[in-house]
């Protein structure tokens, strides 16, 4: 582990601009049609849930990542076994986003421009910024959440200034009932965005002042589910559920179609800007979390020298990862959200926290 | 070992850097796309007419003053099975890259929208990242849609540019036609509730005379574009036009109305008084009762007396009051008129469709299928305008009622 | 694969300590430790150690009666007032009726001391090294035949340049006085603002030839030690020949060098001196330049001139808001003109796309080798006007504007919008408060072109963010460089860009100042008076005053 310290409020501000990352590009939660920002409110509720189990976890072991808690409750060679998953799980997630993002800048920006350039240059700026560590990305979270939040503020004024919004496009809320509501949080929603918090169980030990951890992200996963359901809601009543459900980056066409005074149209440009900042964020965290794993699981002392290695891998895993955008699209929403996330957010969580209370009773008590 | 990786670093960013520029396009290498019209010839094929912008013609007076000395666009066109081949064939013509970016109309030939439909046309139109879904679309009524592309115009130096402005301009200050961009047609074909409706445009006058540049020189032109009746469709093809008051009707209901003038009669003499709306707000509601469905309108407008031509006590309120009633009449009756002509077309533009389903989604999963067909045209519509009469302008009483009483 | 590149350069290392070593007992054998008591052998070395310099002035007198005690009077010409040299030192030795009895020469330094020399400092000395040290500093030495001590009289003086106004940091409203070359004059200016023996200075000669006197001044209630520390730390390391400048120490201290930041400020005004030590932090003064250094600095510091603090808070808050703007407009003006119109046309508006479009129709260069030639033009241009002799720099600018504004766009090698975007840089970046960011910004921007002119708004964004990410990574004597603002810190927020009222700042910046951070009383807001009582009668008196009559 480095040696650093990190203060609430950068705590709150990488989870946030996590949070927001890449859920800022996609539609989410569709399956739901209308009532999307319902299915992510209520994920949102999933979402502080599964904080809860992670946080009661830091609660046990509040000085120690989660690649190492584990071997304790685990045992070591079952732990480093599980461990040793967690970090390829980081792996293949900063892998995944960074496959999106440049998937979306290839297909609306730079139609000529070859993925792998793209997500190289990607990586190449997270890399430089891993090397510096957690306390410098958590500085410059910082500063992206204070663009982030002009960003946001001054998109909202524009779209509701521009006068495209039609609430119409909301109603009818739960025309089918709750079921397909429901049905979406627990099959999408939960784990993407909100369950992907549990890289997080790895920067809890660097907060300096652990009381704090609790009320943070909750917090912070509140704002997030609070935008992004304000978001969807916003991308549905300016383009029509059929129109959100077919758009690859509907957020991109709702900024498209925002025109003001004759002269604020066609601001790509802060659809840009809001991605490479939460992308940036959100695969520096995946990252940086995969590189401390792996230090400690390896017994690497100076955990820089794995930037690289892990910077390559993650390079080309996010090529490697699918042929076409179709197939990454599905195997995202058929196969990653429930046989990956699944046991790896909510199962292997919950089932370390019971172990952990039980051994922390027997404890106490002895 | 720090400094090995640093090298590599370094190596890795150069050599992106060195090899970059994929997506570069230099103005100067760009053909800017201001409008794109769409016919078909004689064996089936898309005829695709561009129309490019010569940056030096329109900018003008810029060193030394090249402005005006040639047309301020260029018209190239080109055919294709469909629309993306007839796109690349473009480029055996145009020697710069076709760029889309800026085009902001599309012109579809009243043919094509009566016989093919238009949707086929648009998906690559939306599909495109280039192409703004925000881009205006008309119909070019009775002539193909390349006429209104290569018509010169006068004032408003691009073509495209003159056909948006007006449209924007009519659907403020006259409410007689809207503007339709691809992306709300788009959604409108998609939804089961609601036909399509686009603004037609007619170019007046000689077609071939309207391509050359002596067309802008004088000052009554031989040929111009404006803006004539409204497109109505059925599944995606075109059936009918709606003119005048029965436009303004659709418009109104589509509460795109900003302001208009309404003429009433007066003891008999026609048309004896303008009002000008100034604001109107139209509320559409559905009500179901029996598993029927009935809509409901309700128009509230506010404007100011511009022109009576009979003598009125206009400082009498019982008199303004009359009037507000005759109005509210008068603009009634223009809506029904439109609802009655699209309930004979079977064609459900003023997206009732889509009222029922926002309030009552279980009822309309039942009459979705033959709304257009069985329940649209049969519909019951209770239209309830109110109108006020805010201010009378400059003058009380016309000059007409003093001349009365003088005599 | 670097291995051989190491030995080579171990073995150079090697090398020089050789050659260090061997250098220090050379001097010291030239001539003995301690002076010796016949007056011309000390006359002699002294000859010989300077190689008979002419500026050293040897003056001869004689003292006492029976017998007569040979002096002499030392001292080096330019470099001492040379109105007290006669009037308090030669005169008095030679008229002082002290002088003019039978003395033994022990006795005559004491009588010299108390009863002759009328200067502030005298004081003897027998060490050769200090001898030489305070001679070449520009006191006055007095050596007596038999005696193996001499005196040291601070004669220090001569010809400098007076106090004057700043030419670097202008200021409208505020002090006018900047500091001189003299350190003496420098540390009294800022002792004259701040009237506290809380004031605390400490003195070091650093540079192995030129033995420049460096000065470490904090307020000791305030600095924090730590910091205080690590610049002793810090300096004491320095083992140079020569520091000219206090950029040398500068270069010296800093945390890190890879970064074209400054992490130490530098100022020439005694009062923006003083409001830094008052906020904790440490100055360093060098003799012989008039820039005085102060860390640790913070980024948002460059942006903040000491005139914001006279002025009323919320004009102050808008300029630096001018200021931030500005200086992202000289940072990323022309990538982003390269960006928009090599890759993002769609974003211009469709008139003024068609505007660019016309007038690019006949430039022959891409946007960026265009933005490129105007750039480096400019800089051709901004250099030679600096190093100019004034007179001629007013040719150079109209010249310049020539080149640049008419026949490089009538020539069609560049479009007018590229004119104008690289003039409003240009504007720009001299409109930053601090030269030393405005120069790195200067630098990096060419780096935002070739980013732009590669990938567009991408490349842009990344390179900001990289940027973003180096200068949160830059430390300050181990302050983070961005703090307050990330770091965020919510009481100091109000010193960033914007600028809180003078009554609202209630504490010190805690990350430099860490103890005593309370800075004012409470309740320092003013309050009108309740009693409204004068105010009416200064009413009523002009009442009065403006009756006509």
């Amino acid at each position: 582990m480095e040696k650093a310290k990190i203060n609430a409020y950068q705590l709150f501000v990488l989870i946030v601009l996590f949070e927001l990352g890449s859920a800022l590009m996609v539609p989410l939660a569709i399956e739901a049609k209308q009532d999307a920002w319902l299915v992510i409110l209520i994920g949102m509720g999933g979402g502080l849930f599964l904080y809860l189990i992670y946080y009661s976890l830091y609660y046990y072991y509040p000085d120690i990542p989660s690649t190492e808690y584990v071997q304790k409750i685990m045992g070591t060679t079952l732990g480093r076994i599980i461990a040793f998953f967690y970090v390829v799980y980081f792996v293949y997630l900063a892998a995944r986003v960074l496959r999106n993002f440049g998937e979306m800048l290839v297909t609306f920006a730079y139609p000529e421009t070859p993925l792998f350039v793209i997500n190289a240059l990607l990586i190449v700026l997270v890399i430089y910024t891993v090397r510096k560590g957690i306390e410098v990305l958590s500085r410059t979270g910082e500063f992206l959440f204070v663009f982030m939040s002009f960003l946001l503020i001054s998109a909202s004024i524009l779209v509701v200034v521009g006068g495209i919004i039609d609430s119409n496009n909301l109603r009818p809320i739960l025309a089918d009932g709750i079921q397909p509501v429901m049905k979406t949080v627990l099959m999408h929603n939960l784990y993407f965005p909100f369950g992907e918090v549990v890289v997080f169980t790895m920067i809890l030990p660097y907060l300096n002042r652990s009381e704090k951890a609790k009320r943070t992200g909750l917090m912070a996963i509140g704002l997030c589910g609070l935008i992004l359901s304000l978001i969807t809601a916003v991308n549905i009543s300016v383009l029509g559920v059929s129109l959100v459900s077919r758009s690859q980056y509907p957020l991109l066409s709702t900024i498209q179609t925002v025109e003001v005074a004759g002269f604020l149209e066609r601001l790509d440009v802060y659809f840009v800007l809001a991605v490479v900042i939460g992308v940036f964020v959100k695969i520096a965290v995946f990252f940086y979390v995969a590189m401390e794993g792996a230090a400690n699981l390896f017994a690497v002392k100076e955990s820089a020298r794995l930037v690289v290695p892990i910077g390559v891998v993650i390079l080309i895993l996010s090529i490697a990862v699918a042929s076409n955008f179709s197939e990454f699209f599905q195997e995202e929403h058929r196969f990653v959200h429930f046989y990956v996330h699944l046991p790896f957010q909510v199962i292997i969580p919950i089932f370390l926290l019971i172990i952990a209370f039980f051994k922390n009773r027997k404890k106490s008590k002895g | 070992m720090k400094r090995r990786w640093m090298f590599l670093f370094l190596m890795l960013i150069s050599l992106l850097f060195l090899s970059g520029c994929w997506s570069k396009k230099e103005l100067p290498e760009l053909a800017i796309i201001s409008a794109v019209g769409i016919d078909k010839n004689e064996e089936g094929k898309f005829v695709k007419t561009h129309q490019f912008i010569n940056p030096n013609n329109v900018a003008g007076g810029l060193q030394g003053g090249g402005g005006g000395q040639g047309p301020s666009v260029s018209v190239y066109t080109s055919t294709g099975d469909n629309i993306l081949e007839a796109h690349f064939r473009a480029s055996t013509k145009v020697s710069r890259r076709l760029y889309h970016s800026h085009a902001n109309l599309l012109v579809i030939s009243e043919e094509v929208a009566r016989e093919e439909g238009i949707q086929d046309i648009l998906d690559a139109f939306e599909r495109d990242p280039e192409i703004r879904t925000t881009m205006t679309i008309v119909i070019a009524k009775g002539r193909k849609a390349g006429d209104i592309i290569t018509s010169l115009t006068s004032i408003d130096r691009i073509p495209a540019e003159k056909v948006n402005k007006t449209l924007e301009t009519t659907e403020k200050m006259f409410g007689e036609h809207i503007k339709v961009s691809i992306q709300e047609s788009i959604s409108i074909l998609e939804s089961s509730g609601r036909e399509l409706v686009i603004t037609g445009f007619r170019q007046k006058g000689d077609s071939e005379k309207g391509k050359k540049l002596e067309n802008i020189q004088n000052s009554e032109l031989d040929a111009t574009l404006e803006a004539d009746g409204l497109a109505i469709f059925k599944e995606g093809k075109l059936i009918d036009w709606f003119h005048d008051e029965d436009a303004r009707g659709v418009v109104w209901i589509l509460d795109k109305v900003k302001e208009t003038n309404v003429n009433i009669d007066w003891e008999k003499k026609k048309d004896a008084i303008a009002y000008q709306v100034i604001r109107q707000k139209t509320k559409v509601s559905a009500d179901v009762k029996n598993g029927k469905p009935a809509i409901t309108i309700h128009v509230r407008a506010e404007g100011d007396i511009r022109e009576v031509v009979v003598p009125v006590d206009l400082t009498d309120p019982k008199v303004i009051a009359n009037i507000e009633k005759g109005l509210g009449k008068e603009i009634e009756k223009e809506l029904k008129d439109s609802i009655n002509l699209a309930q004979k077309n079977k064609s459900d533009i003023f997206g009732f469709g889509e009222t029922v389903q926002r309030s009552y989604p279980d009822a309309w999963r039942k009459m979705k299928n033959n709304w257009h067909d069985v329940t649209f045209p049969d519909l019951k519509v209770n239209v309830k305008v109110e109108a006020f009469i805010r201010r009378t302008g400059l003058r009380t009483n016309s000059y007409l009622s003093q001349m009365e009483i003088n005599r | 694969m670097f291995s051989f590149f190491n030995g080579k350069r171990q073995t150079k290392k090697n090398m020089k300590k050789e050659q260090n070593s061997s250098d220090q007992p050379n001097s010291n054998t030239k001539y003995p430790g301690y002076i010796d008591n016949t007056l011309s052998t000390n006359i002699d070395i002294i000859r010989k150690r300077t190689g008979n310099s002419s500026d050293i002035v040897f003056r001869s007198l004689k003292i006492g009666r029976n017998p007569e005690i040979k002096t002499a009077v030392v001292y080096v010409k330019g470099m001492v007032d040379s109105q007290s040299v006669n009037d308090f030192l030669i005169e008095p030795m030679m008229n002082n009726p002290a002088l003019q009895e039978k003395i033994i020469p022990q006795e005559v330094l004491t009588i010299i001391t108390e009863e002759v020399v009328a200067l502030g400092g005298v004081k003897p000395v027998n060490d050769w090294d200090e001898l030489f040290g305070s001679l070449m500093s520009g006191n006055t030495i007095i050596f007596i035949d038999g005696v193996s001590e001499a005196l040291i009289a601070s004669t220090q003086g001569g010809e400098r340049r007076s106090i004057q106004e700043s030419t670097t940091y202008v200021s409208v409203r505020g002090p006018k006085e900047a500091f001189t070359e003299s350190i003496e004059t420098n540390i009294a200016m800022v002792r004259r603002i701040i009237n506290n023996p809380d004031l605390w200075i400490e003195s070091m000669k650093l540079g192995k030839m030129t033995k420049t006197d460096v000065s470490v001044m904090y307020i000791n209630e305030i600095a924090d030690k730590e910091i205080v520390k690590e610049v002793h730390k810090r300096l004491k390391r320095i083992d140079l020949d020569g520091i000219l400048e206090s950029g040398y120490i500068e270069q010296l201290i800093e945390d890190q060098t890879l970064t074209t930041f400054p992490t130490l400020y530098h100022t020439d005004r005694p009062d923006a001196v003083a409001g830094n030590l008052l906020e904790g932090r440490i100055a360093i003064f060098v003799n012989g330049t008039p820039f005085v250094l102060l860390g640790p600095a913070v980024f948002i510091q460059f942006f903040q001139s000491v005139e914001d603090y006279y002025e009323r808070y919320d004009i102050a808050t808008a300029v630096r808001f001018l200021r931030i703007f500005i200086f992202f407009i000289s940072l990323i003006g022309p990538a982003v003109y390269i960006a928009i119109t090599t890759f993002h046309q769609e974003m211009i508006p469709t008139q003024l796309a068609i505007i660019i479009a016309a007038q690019r129709e006949s430039v022959p260069f891409p946007a960026f080798v265009e933005a490129l030639i105007m750039e480096i033009t400019f800089e051709i241009l901004r250099e030679a006007g600096v190093r100019m002799p004034k007179a001629v720099g007013s040719t150079i600018s109209i010249v310049g504007a020539l080149v640049i504004g008419q026949a490089a766009i009538q020539a069609g090698i560049v479009s007018p919008a590229m004119v104008i975007v690289v003039s409003i840089t240009a504007i720009a970046s001299f409109a930053t408060p601090s030269y030393a960011v405005a120069i790195s910004a200067r630098l990096i921007r060419f780096l935002f072109m070739i980013s732009a002119a590669t990938f567009g708004f991408y490349g842009l964004i990344l390179a900001l963010i990289m940027l973003l990410v180096h200068l949160c990574s830059l430390r300050s004597f181990g302050v983070p460089y961005m703090s307050p603002i990330a770091p965020f810190i919510p009481g100091e927020a109000g010193d960033t860009f914007v600028r809180k009222p003078v009554w609202a700042y209630k504490e010190r910046p805690r990350l430099i100042a860490t103890e005593n951070l309370i800075r004012e009383g409470k309740d320092q807001r003013p309050q009108p008076p309740a009693n409204r009582q004068i105010d009416n009668q200064n009413q009523n008196i002009k009442k009065g005053d403006q009756n006509e009559t």
